[in-house]
C-alpha cells in the first residue's frame, strides 16, 4: 500500500465499470457425504479509479443471495438518490 | 452559568468531533477532562459533566438507532429545538461528520450513505464495501457513485439477475 498523507478512512475510489461471469462451482462440505453440491457463484471485475486517476480493477466473489442483497441496496440507493 | 451558554460556537463543535472519535473510533487520550480544559476552561466540573453525558448520549442515540441519512437530520432536527440541545447550525456541520464516523466504526458490509457533495453539488452515494479474502484482512473500498452511475450499475444488475434465472431454472 503506497504512504499517502492523507487518512485513508476519507480516500474514496470512483466506480468506472463492473464486469461479472456467473458460472457454477462445485463445493464440498468438507466432502464427507462424497457428494458434491453446485453452487452459482457470480465473478465481479469491479473496475475503479483512485485519487489519482489511476484504474484499478477489484475481483470479488459473490454466493447468489449475496448478490440479491447487493441489487437490493443499490435499488434502494436509486431511489433515495432519485429524491436529492 | 446556565446550559444554554454551553452550546454554540467553535468548542461545541469541537466537543461533538471529539465525543465521535472517543466514541466511535476508541480513540484513547480523550478524557473529560482534555474535552473540558482545552473546549470549555471556564465551565465548572459539575456542569460539564451532565452537558457532556447528554451530548454523548446524543451521539449514541444515533449509533443504535442505525439511522440512515435523512433520519439522522430529523433527529438532529429535533435535538436543535430541546433547550439545551445542539444548534441547528451544529446539526448542520456535523450531519456528515457523525454519518463517517458510524460509517467506519460499523463495518457492515456494504453500508451506504447518500449525500450532496459540497465540490459538485451533486447528490452522490457512497458504499462502504467490504471485500475480505481467507486468511487476510478485510479491504474495505470506499466508492462513490452518482445518479447515472447509479443506474448504470442497475441495468447491469438485472442482466445478471436474468442469467441466474437462466442458470437455476435450467435442470442439472
Amino acid at each position: 500500500m503506497e504512504e499517502s498523507s492523507e487518512l485513508p478512512l476519507d480516500a474514496k475510489s470512483e466506480f468506472v465499470d463492473f464486469q461479472w461471469k456467473l458460472g457454477l462451482a462445485a463445493s464440498c462440505d468438507g466432502c464427507r457425504s462424497l457428494k458434491y453440491r453446485y453452487v452459482a457463484v457470480l465473478a465481479v471485475m469491479l473496475k475503479v479509479a483512485d485519487h489519482s486517476g489511476q484504474v484499478k480493477t477489484k475481483s470479488f466473489e459473490m454466493t447468489v443471495p449475496q448478490f440479491q442483497n447487493f441489487d437490493r441496496q443499490f435499488k434502494e440507493i436509486a431511489a433515495v438518490i432519485e429524491t436529492m | 452559568m446556565a446550559a444554554g451558554e454551553l452550546e454554540g460556537g467553535k468548542p461545541l463543535n469541537g466537543l461533538l468531533n471529539a465525543l465521535a472519535q472517543d466514541t466511535f473510533h476508541g480513540h484513547p487520550g480523550i478524557t473529560e477532562q482534555l474535552l473540558q480544559s482545552q473546549l470549555y476552561p471556564e465551565v465548572p466540573p459539575e456542569e460539564f459533566r451532565p452537558f457532556l453525558a447528554k451530548m454523548r448520549g446524543i451521539l449514541k442515540s444515533i449509533a443504535s438507532a442505525d439511522m440512515d441519512f435523512n433520519q439522522l437530520e430529523a433527529f438532529l432536527t429535533a435535538q436543535t429545538k430541546k433547550q439545551g440541545g445542539i444548534t441547528s447550525d451544529q446539526a448542520a456541520s456535523h450531519k456528515t461528520k457523525i454519518r463517517e464516523s458510524l460509517m467506519n466504526q460499523s463495518r457492515w458490509n456494504s453500508l451506504t450513505e447518500t449525500k450532496h457533495s459540497p465540490q459538485i453539488h451533486t447528490p452522490v452515494a457512497i458504499r462502504e464495501l467490504e471485500l475480505g479474502k481467507y486468511g487476510q484482512e478485510s479491504e474495505f473500498l470506499r466508492l462513490e457513485f452518482d445518479e447515472v452511475k447509479v443506474n448504470q450499475i442497475l441495468k447491469t444488475l438485472s442482466e445478471v439477475e436474468e442469467s441466474i434465472s437462466t442458470l437455476i431454472s435450467q435442470p442439472n
